[in-house]
């Protein structure tokens, strides 16, 4: 089972519909990783720094990154313990070929 | 059933006792004079109080506080006032603690803001709520519970924690890690709250049909929960021997019909009456009589005969209080902008009546006036006794429009509108295999929320900003300081979210939408909030805390105050009515000093007001409506 985790900026709720007007990301993000979830076999986290700040302090490269740069680095994308993305979402299609990548890859003992 | 059985412990398990019900209407006194009177049947007592304006302290006559703390001269009773804003700060501070770590200055100040939220306060206090739902070592524990609607949502938010949690996400309210630790502590307040043996719930209110139609209200969304309402306490009925005239006999007459109708409609197991009295219910002897008559079936003692001794130099001069001319000006346009006008305060206060009142005077002389009104009720109709639809329709009066905000409609309209925007979204992407189906009913599921409804609610209410034509646009409700700070709140999100350099392709038009509302709102030329209230300690702090939250979060200044329901000079020619007036005046003194703004002065009538011709009578009679009606009118 792969592992994909968000690390994502405080905000009061992920799924992007609250407020006056829905937030395309966030409603296009939680879909996209909804969709991932079925059709992959990962196990998807999303933690943001308001909820979940411990996550952020007890993983080192997520606590040094955000440290050095800022949350401007923020969301992170760590697909079994690997950045793949920092300071954007990946689309739909993008996630998809990096998870696609990662089962097709062998197996480090 | 009598309310004897229903706040008695049952068995060995700690019985738990909540009175409900809006401010004003005398909670604080029945919860003091339940949990004194259960002290003194030797049960280990606690009281606790959530009310952010508690006057605990004025009836025991000793300071109280956010500690548990024994109360003098009575065994086996102590309190706990907690106060929700303390609450609520501690919390935040809990959370934002850990961030100081990674975070600077600044963007701790963002996310400050952002915990700045009703969601975070209701979390807070629900969980000063739950700590003491574990007190086995009392035989009672009695809450004095906040205001209605915001106990329901207290009582709803548990169900959909943990609904939330066992989707395993984040939740609005909370970390989800520490939440996963409270879940069995919650469901087990669920589980204590739904057990009729261990619980009970009390309603308590005046003996008026809007009162009890709120409390029917509330006592549906209980149900719904699972939670059954037990015993129902009407307080302050006009007692017979002091209703000398037929003003007041005719409002007795009226308030008992009113009881009547309670005891034969609301489904509980017990109801109780109180009557008023001529001073405020404090000290001891007071608190038993109370105590007495709800639970020992005594008969309640009225001390007519004293009620004379009233402070002479203390009144205050009512007449000196009223302002008209600032009034006059405050409800009509300056310049040739419209004027938008919000009366606001907590239901039962009179505000329909009011807001109607003022439209009509105002459209009288020569404005072209609009008045909203979004009480659920549609009150509005009853006032004005013709139809009044979602969309703005005129009624017999010259310049005079009236709408009234569909809830239902407007959340339809919300929801359609929201799955348009997100439908079109995916259509404009092209090369994606995301299953947009899914995507959607996602969207749907999460637009049931109470969060929607507010919002569905709010994007009405924005939308008649923007109904031209009208020199006047009157409100009988008003956003509050929360709901406007959630406007706000998606521009600083996005502030935040800009940090992350992120390009995001969020519609900007909304938010400047909500901008030039606010801003119209603060500025004191085009917009008059005025806070509705009856000249009483809770009624006033309430008004006072809602006017504060208003400035602080929004930068809206009070514009006027308006004093409901003045007792007549002309009737109530006794000690107990000159103590009652007396006892107003004092407080529209210290409203005066609190709100430092000039007074509408209102007074109580025989009947509501209905149809024009009496509205029109009815404007006459209070302050600086009479006045714009003799103003020249040159707009048009």
């Amino acid at each position: 089972m792969m592992e994909l985790t968000l690390y994502e900026e405080a905000m009061c709720c992920s799924t992007g519909v609250c407020g006056p007007d829905p937030d395309d990301e966030l409603v296009e993000v939680s879909a996209a990783l909804d969709q991932l979830e079925d059709e992959f076999d990962v196990e998807v986290s999303r933690a943001n720094m308001q909820h979940d700040i411990d996550q952020f302090l007890e993983t080192q490269q997520i606590a040094d990154l955000v440290d050095e740069h800022g949350t401007s680095i923020l969301p992170i994308l760590v697909l079994d313990d690997e950045v793949i993305a920092t300071s954007e979402y990946l689309s739909y299609d993008e996630l998809a070929a990096e998870l696609r990548e990662t089962q097709n890859a062998p197996q480090e003992a | 059933m009598t309310p004897r059985d229903l706040v008695e412990p049952s068995g060995d398990d700690t019985e738990f006792v909540f009175f409900s019900g809006k401010g004003g209407v005398g909670k604080s006194t029945v919860s003091c004079a339940t949990a004194t009177w259960l002290a003194d049947n030797d049960y280990e007592t606690l009281l606790v109080t959530t009310d952010p304006a508690p006057n605990l302290s004025d009836i025991f006559d000793q300071g109280i506080g956010h500690e548990v703390t024994e109360i003098e001269g009575i065994q086996n009773l102590s309190a706990i006032e907690i106060d929700p804003d303390t609450a609520a700060e501690e919390y935040r501070q809990e959370t934002i603690e850990p961030m100081r770590q990674l975070l600077d200055d600044e963007e701790i100040q963002t996310v400050e803001e952002q915990l700045n939220s009703p969601c975070v306060e209701e979390i807070a206090a629900f969980d000063n709520f739950v700590d003491f739902m574990e007190s086995p070592e009392y035989d009672v524990v009695v809450f004095d519970t906040a205001p209605t609607g915001h106990t329901i949502r207290l009582m709803e938010l548990p169900t959909d924690w943990n609904a939330e949690l066992e989707k395993g996400g984040s939740t609005c309210i909370g970390p989800a890690a520490s939440m996963e630790d409270k879940k069995v502590q919650y469901e087990r307040a669920i589980d204590t709250l739904q057990d009729t043996e261990q619980t009970t719930f009390a309603f308590v209110g005046k003996p008026e049909d809007s009162s009890i139609d709120e409390i029917e209200r509330s006592a549906g969304d209980l149900a719904e929960l699972g939670i059954e309402s037990q015993l129902l306490i009407l307080n302050g009925y006009l007692p017979e021997s002091v209703c000398e005239d037929p003003f007041f006999a005719g409002k007795r007459e009226d308030e008992q019909a009113v009881i009547e109708r309670a005891h034969e409609e609301f489904d509980a197991d017990a109801t109780a009456t109180y009557p008023l009295q001529p001073g405020e219910i404090t000290g001891l002897d007071l608190l038993s009589d109370v105590a007495g008559v709800l639970y020992d079936g005594a008969e309640a003692t009225v001390d007519v005969g004293s009620a004379t001794d009233i402070e002479t130099d203390q009144s205050v001069d009512v007449e000196a209080l009223a302002d008209p001319a600032s009034i006059a000006d405050r409800v009509t346009p300056s310049d040739d902008e419209t004027r938008y006008l919000f009366f606001t305060g907590k239901g039962g206060v009179g505000k329909s009546t009011i807001a109607a009142t003022s439209a009509t005077k105002i459209a009288e002389a020569g404005y072209e006036t609009l008045v909203v009104t979004t009480d659920p009720a549609a009150h509005l109709e009853d006032i004005f006794g013709e139809p009044v639809g979602h969309d703005p329709t005129s009624v017999s009066q010259a310049n005079l429009d009236a709408a009234r905000i569909d809830q239902e409609k407007a959340l339809e309209e919300y929801r359609t509108q929201v799955l348009d925007h997100v439908t079109k979204m995916y259509e404009d992407k092209e090369d994606t295999e995301i299953d947009v189906d899914a995507a959607i009913a996602n969207v749907e599921e999460e637009l049931e929320s109470p969060c929607a409804e507010e919002m569905a609610a709010l994007e009405k209410f924005v939308s008649y900003f923007q109904e031209d034509g009208y020199d006047v646009v009157v409100f009988d409700t008003a956003p509050t300081g929360h709901t406007l700070r959630l406007l706000e709140l998606p521009s600083d999100w996005k502030g935040f979210m800009d940090l992350g350099s992120l390009t995001k392709g969020a519609a900007p038009a909304k938010g400047d939408q909500y901008d030039e509302v606010i801003e119209t709102m603060q500025d004191p030329e085009r917009s008059s909030f005025a806070f509705v209230m009856y000249p009483e300690y809770t009624p006033m702090m309430e008004a006072y805390r809602a006017a504060e939250d208003l400035n602080d979060q929004v930068g809206i200044e009070t514009a006027f105050v308006v004093a409901n329901y003045l007792l007549p000079e002309e009737y109530g020619d006794n000690a107990f009515f000159a103590n009652r007036r007396a006892q107003q005046e004092n407080y529209l003194g210290e409203i005066k000093d609190r709100f430092e703004t000039p007074m509408m002065l209102v007074p109580l009538r025989r009947d509501e007001p209905i149809g024009l011709e009496e509205l029109s009578a009815f404007g006459d009679e209070i302050t600086g409506l009479f006045e714009i009606s003799k103003e020249e009118v040159t707009i048009q």
